[in-house]
């Protein structure tokens, strides 16, 4: 820590240190966070994927599997980290050219609400269809 | 009138180079109005002169004693210590993020004006001779109402407003990041110079550095800048214009071939 205080150096997880920090740097750290999160999940995509080339037998029990309440839980948390890292890419895409640089907050406000209600959207219809 | 006075705790950060940080407890006792400066001029009159921090003016004109006071940037000259301890007990006190520490709380504040004369320009306090009414000219009781009223006055005081604090540079998560980056003082005042500017080719360099490597760029949005100038400079505003007018060139240019 000395060494880090006397030469200016930062932690490389200083980004996610948001104590006394307002909603914009809670949407970058969340951005990178779920950005991390869907590439790995991505690559976990990929892998489940190449369980077809097993035949069929593996991949039903892969399904059979999959819809255990863990795995629902997980898909409910990609949904999450999808719907806020697209949303609050439109808030950064339109603020990071210059339009509707004063109502970044609004912005980002209504963009989660939207992601609220997509959530529940896609929860409703998920308990419709069983 | 007297102001009731009260003892109040603080936990002060104390380095020095080549020794591990650590917090060190006072207690003092200020009266009700006082400022957590106040309370740092006591530690040091009363308790320990050995104590490092910056202060001037005492009231948020220098931006010398900006330090992080419960976890926050802000300017010790201004934040009330009865605000402050209902915040967090005992007050903690501890030097800005992302420069070097001197020693405890005061920071290298060299890199960080080097970063806002990186244009080359002069970019802080230029403007006043070019004020379109001069107000050395003025009779005293006119003054203030002048320069208030004063046409587009507005476009030269929204920079000059910048007190050159280092809370920008603090809370940007992408200095955190990237030492490479300009950071927002250094691109606010790129924007106002370019602003105040009537030659083209400097308008020009002035954009090609903001376009260039460590430029806005390497910004990441947070407006945690603007969120916490205690002057209201909005730098993260300035970055995304400055974004803006280099977005609109290139269109242009793409059409124009």
């Amino acid at each position: 820590m000395a060494e880090e205080m006397a030469s200016g150096r930062r932690r490389p997880t200083r980004w996610l240190d948001l104590r006394g920090r307002h909603e914009g740097a809670w949407a970058y750290a969340l951005n990178r966070l779920t950005g991390i999160g869907l590439v790995a999940y991505l690559y976990v995509h990929l892998g489940v994927l190449s369980l077809l080339a097993h035949g069929p037998s593996t991949w039903n029990s892969f399904l059979a599997t999959s819809k255990a309440p863990f795995f629902t839980a997980l898909d409910a948390l990609v949904l999450l980290g999808v719907l806020f890292h697209s949303l609050n890419g439109i808030r950064l895409g339109l603020t990071g050219v210059g339009a509707a640089v004063r109502w970044h907050q609004l912005l980002l406000r209504s963009l989660m609400a939207l992601a609220v209600v997509l959530f529940l959207v896609a929860g409703l219809l998920w308990s419709i269809r069983g | 009138m007297t102001e009731e006075a009260a003892s109040i705790d603080l936990e002060v950060l104390r380095y020095r180079p080549g020794e591990q940080a650590r917090l060190e407890n006072f207690s003092v006792v200020v009266a009700a109005g006082a400022k957590v400066l106040d309370a740092l001029d006591t530690i040091w009159a009363t308790q320990d002169h050995s104590l490092m921090f910056r202060r001037a003016c005492h009231h948020s004109s220098c931006g010398a004693c900006a330090m992080r006071i419960n976890g926050r940037e802000r300017l010790a000259c201004i934040t009330a210590m009865a605000d402050a301890a209902q915040e967090h007990h005992p007050i903690r006190v501890e030097p800005l993020h992302n420069l070097p520490v001197v020693g405890d709380l005061v920071v290298d504040v060299a890199g960080f004006f080097a970063r806002m004369t990186a244009s080359d320009l002069v970019i802080t306090r230029t403007a006043e001779p070019e004020l379109p009414v001069s107000v050395d000219r003025l009779p005293p009781p006119l003054r203030l109402r002048q320069v208030v009223v004063a046409e587009d006055l507005g476009r030269f005081t929204r920079f000059e407003s910048c007190i050159e604090c280092g809370i920008c540079v603090s809370v940007c998560p992408s200095m955190a990041a990237d030492d490479g980056f300009l950071g927002p003082a250094a691109l606010a005042g790129i924007h106002r110079t370019r602003e105040a500017t009537r030659d083209p080719m400097e308008s020009a360099h002035l954009l090609a550095l903001a376009d260039g490597d460590g430029g806005v760029w390497r910004c990441h949005s947070s407006f945690e800048c603007t969120a916490s100038c205690p002057q209201a400079v909005d730098p993260a505003g300035r970055i995304m214009s400055l974004r803006g007018q280099i977005v609109s060139r290139r269109w242009g240019r793409l059409w124009r071939r």
